[in-house]
């Protein structure tokens, strides 16, 4: 308990310092939540450009691919807001010498190097990835239980750990080959595919994003806990998902860690 | 007028060298790009299940119309260039330009021909590797005038990323930070430049109003001459004429941000 106090209080100096930080540079935190608006922007006019001309993709209608799409932003302004920024520094921290610096803070390596920064930018983007989804769901006329509501919070934290855990694991690499260069192309390219109904994808598609890397249920499972109520399968395979990538991702981490010798003088 | 052109053939050649340096980045790149076209193929093919065609264009239209994006985008998109200007300027890298009988301009403008000359031909390879399974996705219909017409059409949309670019490094000389300026304007390009969809799905009237802007010659122009989605040759010659308008444009707008800048630039150092 005392060690969560800790963390816990580790955690809120660095949000605090994260606030003071963005509030100097308010300006450039007005453009960046432009950025990401305009980015969800973008997503969105996909879909409708597309349902302009056609009733249903892979058998959801505009307003339920709406739902996973909406989710989709909802995980990735998460990710973008809390983590993105500490683990992309990770790896050029680690080629430079200044991993050293989270090394000899007060707490587990990674928890210091994970929650170092917090993007506002962001954060303050995640109620609209909220809002897009309210409406589709008002839209489908939807009148969600509270377990439904319950069960999908839970699920997009699992879907957070997976997408942390992914990311991770990717940046965590560096601590063998030097240079995680073009990781953000990856991931931004793996990410497209949380946008498409499971449905969607055939034969060896299915076995890559369906089945092997945790991509499309990400975002499936809630969308469709959502739209017709949670079910006891493809909950637990979320669940067990996160745990997988989270173990898998933090032994390759800790691994690393035992790799890294200090490239500063 | 040789003298000239030697000059700038050696920037071209040490940019070759230079770019070569990171042939693996834009390998590596061009690979992530295929699992982009895959997404690509599996959102359409799903959206055009149980349907013939989608705007007047069958799946392999448009299908071609990616793959055709794709390959363009490593030949004329403007890549790190606003980023590289900014930081020569930020340095105070280019005051040696000041001195030096080199147009800064036709300087970074060769630089960007040698980069993408490497970056399209390496990005050609996962491309062609990919091609066995590419082959029965792509069609190239069209008049045959349309090929004629879109290498002055490519030029032009290498001209203006390129110039688009140069502006916004040069906004350096008055922001500290672009990148943001750069991102939210990369979010514009990507919908009127036709990346995320064809422009053609538009309501017509959206439609009509982006081929006056010049994010519609970026990318999209050439790209549906190639694919044969502009099949009236008034059309196509209307849209090289408001190309070659935003050429001009673009150019004065570079060179007033130029000349305008140096006044605020401050070059320091020995």
């Amino acid at each position: 308990m005392e060690a969560l106090r800790h963390y816990a209080r580790l955690w809120f100096a660095s949000a605090r310092y994260s606030l003071v930080r963005t509030m100097m540079f308010r300006a450039d935190f007005i453009m960046w939540s432009l950025v990401e608006i305009f980015w969800m922007v973008v997503n969105l006019m996909l879909i409708a450009v597309i349902y302009s001309h056609t009733e249903s993709i892979a058998g959801w209608g505009p307003w339920e691919m709406t739902i996973i799409v909406g989710t989709s932003m909802l995980v990735q302004r998460l990710l973008m807001g809390f983590f993105w920024t500490n683990l992309f520094e990770m790896s050029r921290n680690v080629r430079s010498g200044h991993f050293d610096f989270f090394m000899a803070q007060p707490g587990w390596p990674l928890f210091m190097v994970s929650t170092r920064k917090i993007d506002l930018e962001g954060v303050i983007n995640v109620p609209l990835a909220i809002a897009v989804i309210v409406f589709a769901a008002h839209k489908l006329g939807l009148h969600p239980s509270w377990l439904q509501i319950g069960c999908f919070s839970l699920f997009i934290l699992c879907g957070l750990v997976i997408h942390y855990a992914t990311l991770l694991f990717f940046v965590s690499l560096v601590f063998w080959m030097q240079s995680a260069h073009g990781i953000e192309h990856g991931y931004f390219g793996l990410n497209e595919f949380s946008r498409l109904p499971r449905e969607a994808l055939k034969g060896i598609a299915s076995v890559v994003f369906v089945y092997t890397l945790p991509v499309i249920i990400v975002t499936n499972v809630p969308a469709r806990t959502l739209i017709h109520g949670p079910e006891l399968g493809p909950a637990l395979w979320l669940f067990g998902a996160a745990v997988f990538w989270l173990a898998v991702a933090v032994t390759v981490f800790q691994r690393g860690i035992r790799r890294y010798s200090s490239a500063s003088s | 007028m040789l003298a000239f052109l030697a000059k700038y053939r050696s920037v071209f050649t040490v940019g070759l060298q230079s770019n070569l340096v990171y042939r693996w980045n834009f390998a590596v790149r061009g690979t992530f790009s295929l699992i982009h076209l895959s997404f690509v193929f599996i959102l359409w093919g799903a959206a055009y299940a149980g349907q013939t065609d989608i705007g007047g264009f069958d799946l392999r239209q448009t299908l071609t119309y990616f793959i055709v994006m794709l390959v363009l985008q490593y030949f004329i998109s403007a890549m790190n260039e606003d980023y590289e200007i900014s930081e020569e300027i930020r340095n105070g890298l280019i005051n040696q330009f000041l001195l030096k009988p080199v147009n800064y301009y036709l300087y970074r403008f060769t630089i960007f021909l040698s980069a993408r000359f490497v970056s399209g031909l390496l990005a050609l390879v996962p491309v062609a590797l990919a091609l066995p399974l590419l082959a029965d996705k792509i069609t190239l219909p069209g008049p045959g005038w349309n090929y004629v017409i879109a290498v002055p059409a490519l030029l032009m949309s290498a001209l203006i990323q390129f110039t688009i670019a140069y502006c916004f490094g040069l906004l350096t000389f008055w922001f500290l930070e672009i990148q943001s300026f750069i991102i939210l304007s990369l979010a514009v390009e990507t919908i009127l430049g036709g990346q995320v969809f064809p422009l053609d799905l538009f309501p017509n009237w959206l439609y009509q109003l982006s081929s006056w802007l010049p994010y519609y010659y970026q990318m999209y122009f050439p790209a549906a001459l190639l694919t044969g989605r502009i099949t009236d040759l008034g059309y196509a010659l209307r849209g090289l004429g408001i190309q070659l308008f935003w050429v001009l444009a673009l150019l004065t707008v570079a060179q007033l941000l130029w000349s305008r800048g140096l006044r605020r630039h401050t070059a320091v150092g020995g």
